[in-house]
């Protein structure tokens, strides 16, 4: 029997050790500046950023740079990592279309051998190696492109009731931000138990079924109705978090613009699109920012809801599975590092386009 | 409400000529329609989950929506680690709970205190290089946690520690989140500089200022951050279930697999899954719903300020 402190203290030990050996670190940083004659106030900063720069080198860098080596590798754990050089690249993007001869043909007698279908376009079928990865990348990034501007959309709309004056208003707000608290493992089992096959879902809309005469739907293993599900489920968690983060940023406008404006003649729609969007666009950036990040990063709905193989599942996910699963650690690497490239692209699409968009007001004091 | 409405009347004088009463009201309605949907909308399913947890086996496929059980069946809660003890003997509740508490504490700890250090550091100083890495700082926020994963998880079983609670606490001291030391920088930066320069004169050195005087001062940050950082911890769930592998070291998010994979794989429990759901949920709702006002202030004001 393993009481618990015996898997406690060994921890706290190793723990305190740290914050003392991280304290007598900081302040032997600052002495040797000090001696080397940079200012007391250099110095203290210096010393004082140490902690995140130890971590951005150990926890940081260093493990980037690792996988981007065994992205190069075959390595199971067991046996050293073995240099492939690209080939988990050149298998990851074997991609190849072809074409059908009716649609009703089953993909695999147009394309080559080892190849499965992940897209088919009318007529065209494209079918790849690693297919399990470009289905979930399909699905993951369909997914980001639905759910993040419907989710501004939706939490904007929020925003903007609850900045009607409304009564109770922090009542309003604890609410709405409650589903973002609760924990992603709770929400994420509770939402299948509701999109199960005798779940509240279908209880409810078994009527709608019946008048439309379809069949219940199996929500998570039709390719069909597994992206409408999980677009719900992300739209409950979010909206009324990103909402209040836009209601405090309407409640900044200064209301003498909307009177200019009214006197000079100009309706709801126009006060809408030329004051209430360019006041609110660093808040809207900063949520869009964020939630394209958490979108392509979806971890836990992925691994408490199976889906089947035709929908895909959240590449974050199938990336984990890859490497601790099935043990590639290599092509998981690999993987994890297109990952990382789409989510930079993304980003770095949002930050250029947000010259064009984002306004700061020219009163604003300097940005630091 | 007779002022109020003069209150709106002469609102509306300036938006649009000649406003009646009944369209004041009508608006109002709307207004407060939307709002009760959305609620019932976020509601519903927080509902559903308690609902279910209190539901006995044969109340959970009646196929009827029934929101308040008849019987209640609130020995579930209990039930459901007795389940457990069954083919785990060491997953006791409270054993499961202190497991929790022990990582959640010790890393909101590690990230308050490292994150003020730090951020103290990016604001108060000026040195050659800060706003560089400052800015390196920030973008880290961009890396996929699953990127670091592997090589994250080989230097650990090099050191050992594979299945204890190591790498969940302590590199926590090294101020892994950078979105903390963001929002505590901004706070900081909004502290007038005299204060300091006051605290300095009259001798103390730059430990006693950070300990007496910011600390204090950006009190508001620190609440909203702690209840941001105790959330996060609790509810995490990715690397406990990278690190941990013996069942009586699992946290309650790991506890929740467990019994999902396990006792639950074939004809899933549903009552019993939310119970543990719901377990899961309390405390994390308790300490939201006391410390609202001032998380909800924290975090408006770094997204605003940002």
């Amino acid at each position: 029997m393993e009481s618990a402190l015996d898997s406690y203290l060994p921890t706290l030990g190793r723990y305190v050790l740290v914050a003392i050996g991280l304290l007598v670190l900081m302040y032997v940083v600052y002495r040797v500046q000090l001696w080397f004659g940079i200012k007391r106030e250099a110095a203290t900063g210096r010393a004082l950023v140490m902690p995140w720069i130890i971590g951005f080198l150990v926890f940081n860098l260093f493990p980037i740079g690792a996988s981007l080596y065994l992205s190069f590798t075959e390595y199971n754990l067991f046996k050293p990592p073995e240099w492939v050089g690209t080939d988990n690249y050149k298998e990851i993007f074997s991609l190849k279309a072809a074409k059908l001869d009716d649609p009703d043909q089953r993909s695999r007698e147009v394309l080559p051998r080892r190849y499965r279908e992940v897209w088919r376009v009318g007529s065209y079928v494209v079918g790849a190696k690693e297919e399990d990865f470009w289905i979930s990348m399909k699905f993951t990034l369909t997914y980001a492109v639905l759910t993040i501007p419907l989710g501004l959309m939706g939490s904007l709309g929020v925003a903007m009731l609850l900045n009607q004056r409304v009564k109770g208003l922090s009542l309003w707000r604890v609410l709405f931000y409650t589903p973002s608290i609760l924990p992603v493992v709770a929400t994420a089992l509770l939402w299948r138990w509701m999109f199960s096959q005798n779940g509240i879902i279908n209880t409810i809309f078994d009527p709608i079924y019946d008048l439309l005469s379809m069949e219940i739907p199996r929500w998570f293993t039709e390719p069909k109705m597994a992206r409408p599900a999980f677009l719900i489920i992300s739209m409950w968690g979010v909206f009324g978090a990103n909402s209040v983060i836009l209601l405090a940023g309407l409640k900044g406008i200064p209301q003498e613009l909307y009177e200019a404006a009214a006197l000079d003649g100009a309706g709801e729609w126009r006060k809408f699109r030329h004051i209430t969007i360019p006041m609110l666009s660093p808040s809207l950036f900063y949520i869009l920012v964020v939630s394209t990040i958490a979108a392509l990063q979806v971890f836990e709905l992925a691994a408490f809801i199976p889906t089947s193989k035709e929908v895909g599942t959240f590449i974050n996910w199938l990336i984990y599975r890859e490497a601790f699963d099935t043990r590639h650690m290599g092509m998981a690497s690999a993987m994890a590092w297109i990952l990382t490239l789409v989510i930079l692209a993304f980003t770095a699409l949002i930050f250029r386009s947000s010259q064009a968009w984002v306004f700061y007001q020219g009163t604003r004091e300097e940005k630091n | 409400m007779a002022e109020l409405v003069q209150k709106r009347r002469k609102d509306w004088l300036i938006e649009s000529p000649g406003p009646s009463q009944v369209r004041f009201y009508v608006r109002q309605t709307i207004i407060y329609g939307l709002l009760i949907g959305c609620a019932i909308i976020v509601l519903i399913p927080v509902i559903w989950m308690i609902s279910t947890s209190l539901k006995t086996r044969d109340q959970l496929f009646t196929g009827k929506v029934e929101f308040v059980p008849d019987p209640a069946a609130p020995e579930n809660y209990a039930d459901v680690w007795e389940k457990l003890n069954s083919i785990s003997p060491q997953m006791t509740f409270a054993r499961i709970l202190g497991n929790t508490l022990f990582i959640t504490l010790l890393a909101m700890f590690g990230e308050i205190f490292s994150a003020s250090l730090v951020a103290y550091g990016f604001s108060r100083f000026r040195w050659r290089g800060r706003d560089t890495l400052f800015l390196i700082m920030l973008s880290t926020v961009m890396l996929p946690g699953i990127v670091t994963r592997v090589p994250a998880f080989l230097m650990w079983r090099d050191l050992k520690l594979i299945n204890t609670y190591d790498p969940l606490t302590w590199p926590s001291l090294f101020a892994w989140g950078p979105l903390y030391v963001f929002l505590m920088r901004q706070f900081f930066l909004s502290v007038p500089t005299e204060i300091e320069e006051a605290a300095i004169i009259d001798g103390a050195n730059t430990a006693q200022v950070y300990w007496y005087v910011m600390l204090p001062l950006i009190r508001p940050v620190l609440l909203a951050i702690a209840v941001l950082s105790f959330q996060a911890n609790w509810n995490n769930f990715q690397s406990p279930l990278l690190y941990l592998t013996a069942s009586e070291r699992f946290p309650l998010a790991l506890a929740v697999r467990f019994f999902d994979q396990s006792l639950s794989k074939e004809a899933p429990q549903w009552n019993y899954m939310m119970a543990m759901s719901t377990m899961m949920a309390a405390p994390v709702l308790a300490i939201y719903f006391l410390a609202q006002r001032q998380f909800i202030e924290g975090i408006n004001f770094g997204a605003v300020k940002g």
